[in-house]
């Protein structure tokens, strides 16, 4: 019986064309929405190496006249900072805080090897309490790296695998921006601080020793856990007494959570967007496939008598329309397939094998639902027409 | 082989009562060839449809080799008429899409039968009804007449022991519809299969081996001829 339906479908290819266009249109829409989900949905699921809860962000802008003392007065901050009861741990850093819009990247080479753009943090050894980083190969920093002969750095493991694959990474040499070099002294298992959605990257982290930055050396934020509960009556008497320290500088105090909220919906904004539109298509599709489906059956009344008159069943019936439906679904998966296989098989985008081949695996199967959905009823009211009646339509 | 006993067939709508058979008694021998006649609208067809089980009738019992059919389940009617029984009709009724020896297979497919039993089959019946030469054609690439032939083939594919032909010759010339008729009388003689006719064509009729006339859904004649004639 299916081969006799792939003959059918196939003798009416030309007025089933238009659905199996449809089909194939839909499947392509639903591969790369399902695709762009599902690769949003891994990288969601995976650790993000750090824990943001409780941690807020200080920028600050110095104003012209007190360049020279930017130093002294983080300094000063830092210490003021410390003597909070609330403050747990803090922190200075670049702006290429987690969450943030900012970046900062810099090739980074070892021995032979290509190098590998990388995320760069300059963050102080408080940093891994501020987020509470774990280190699973080596150390994190400490003021034992100050009189290192070459400065320290601790790197997440996707830099690793790619500098030095199954090669041991600590205690090795590696130089950032051709130039200089850095010894590897820990190895982060996650560190993905982009936003939730984003793949993990390679990063970098360089440690800050206030001691010897140059008076003017500006790191423009800072970066606090405070104890949970801690709230805005703190946050108020915090900025008004780090304002007194830096006099004219602007202070502005956000959370991490703000930010990882905002961050977020750069993705989930358009995946949502893309998912009404989506929707929408494939309604009017199943709307499409429904009218055409009725349209066939009524245009096919005497063939139904004719198939009851030669021994077919009801369900036989039902079945043979709803099979016609997925033979169509299946020549417009077919024509989706060969077109879809090339995003894997290419490594476009650069996503996961993986991920598109579930993309194709899920559209492939919404695609025979919507058939068999849209059949179904068509196929019923096919199934009930009295063979008699149905041989005296022509 | 098929009894009709007490046949009533009453189409209602809400203010209409039609009585398109009224207490009709049959009894279809094995290896008969009947012709029914009766001007148009006097219940030839539902005759003929519930002979052929495609429809229930409103009273009475159709009675299948000794079997009632009355309780059967759609399954079961559904093998009867895929089995025991082989539809020719006026306009043919073949699938425009496919050709003209996957028409004819269309009855084997809803039996346990494989793809090459099934070609097999049906090139054997094409061979019977001469279209041999014509088996990838589309039916809208033949004539009428050749057309029935393939109708004709296609009930023959399922080895029927009945075939209930609805007006075979009705949409043929004089021509064709000799060669039509010529088929079905060897068909019944040679190989020994009822034949349930329904015709507006005296002379047809008058080469079966019995007539029944019917008249506003009587059967008001019923007359055994002569020795059916090729």
């Amino acid at each position: 019986m299916i081969r006799h339906l792939f003959k059918l479908i196939w003798n009416r290819k030309k007025s089933n064309f238009l659905l199996i266009t449809e089909m194939f249109f839909s499947f392509m829409v639903l591969f790369a929405v399902i695709s762009f989900v599902l690769y949003n949905y891994h990288n969601y699921k995976k650790p993000l190496g750090i824990n943001y809860q409780n941690v807020w962000q200080l920028s600050f802008r110095s104003n012209a006249d007190s360049m020279g003392q930017s130093k002294a007065i983080q300094e000063q901050m830092m210490q003021r900072l410390k003597s909070f009861p609330e403050v747990e741990a803090a922190s200075l850093a670049h702006n290429n805080v987690p969450f943030s819009f900012s970046s900062w990247s810099m090739g980074v080479s070892y021995g032979n090897k290509e190098s590998v753009q990388t995320n760069n943090y300059e963050v102080q050894d408080a940093y891994k309490d501020v987020f509470q980083l774990s280190v699973d190969q080596g150390r994190w920093f400490g003021p034992q790296d100050a009189a290192a002969l070459h400065a320290s750095v601790v790197i997440n493991q996707v830099l690793k695998d790619r500098l030095f694959g199954e090669e041991e990474a600590l205690g090795k040499q590696i130089k950032v921006d051709d130039s200089t070099s850095y010894t590897v002294v820990g190895v982060m298992p996650h560190y993905r601080a982009d936003s939730e959605f984003a793949e993990e990257e390679p990063a970098l982290f360089r440690r800050i020793n206030l001691e010897k930055a140059k008076p003017d050396q500006l790191y423009a934020s800072l970066l606090i856990k405070v104890k949970p509960g801690t709230g805005v009556v703190f946050e108020e008497k915090m900025v008004k007494d780090l304002s007194r320290i830096a006099k004219d500088w602007t202070i502005e105090v956000t959370t991490l959570e703000k930010m990882r909220q905002s961050k977020s919906k750069l993705t989930w904004v358009p995946m949502v967007a893309m998912g009404v539109v989506c929707g929408f298509l494939i309604f009017n599709v199943a709307l499409g496939l429904f009218g055409v489906l009725w349209y066939n059956i009524n245009r096919r009344y005497s063939e139904i008598g004719l198939r009851r008159a030669l021994g077919a069943t009801t369900r036989q019936i039902r079945n043979q329309f709803v099979g016609e439906v997925l033979v169509m679904a299946t020549f417009g998966l077919l024509l989706g397939l060969l077109l879809a296989a090339q995003f894997p098989l290419l490594h476009v985008f650069q996503l996961s094998a993986e991920i598109y081949w579930q993309g194709i695996g899920a559209a492939a199967l919404l695609i025979f639902l919507l058939a068999i959905v849209c059949a179904v009823y068509p196929s019923w009211q096919a199934a009930k027409i009295h063979p008699a009646v149905a041989l005296h339509e022509e | 082989m098929i009894q009709l006993q007490d046949i009533e067939k009453v189409y209602r709508t809400k203010t209409i009562e039609t009585v398109a058979l009224n207490r009709v008694n049959l009894h279809v021998e094995r290896g008969e060839f009947v012709s029914i006649m009766g001007p148009s609208g006097c219940g030839k067809s539902t005759l003929l449809n519930i002979m052929g089980l495609l429809d229930d009738p409103s009273s009475g019992q159709v009675i299948i080799d000794g079997q009632p059919v009355k309780t059967h389940s759609d399954k079961q009617l559904a093998r009867l008429r895929n089995e025991k029984i082989g539809f020719v009709f006026q306009s043919y009724h073949l699938i425009h899409d496919l050709s003209v020896v996957d028409n004819v297979e269309l009855p084997l497919l809803y039996r346990n039968v494989s793809a090459i039993e099934r070609r097999k089959r049906a090139l054997a019946a094409l061979e019977k009804v001469g279209l041999s030469a014509r088996t990838k054609h589309f039916p809208s690439q033949l004539s009428g007449g050749q057309r029935q032939r393939v109708a004709i083939a296609r009930a023959l594919a399922g080895q029927p022991e009945i075939i209930l032909a609805d007006e075979p010759t009705g949409n043929l010339d004089s021509v064709m519809g000799d060669e039509i008729m010529d088929i079905l009388l060897r068909l019944n003689q040679e190989e020994g299969t009822t034949i349930v006719m329904v015709t507006h064509d005296e002379n047809m009729a008058l080469k079966t081996n019995r007539l029944v006339r019917f008249f506003d859904g009587q059967q008001v004649a019923d007359s055994r001829l002569v020795e059916a004639q090729i």
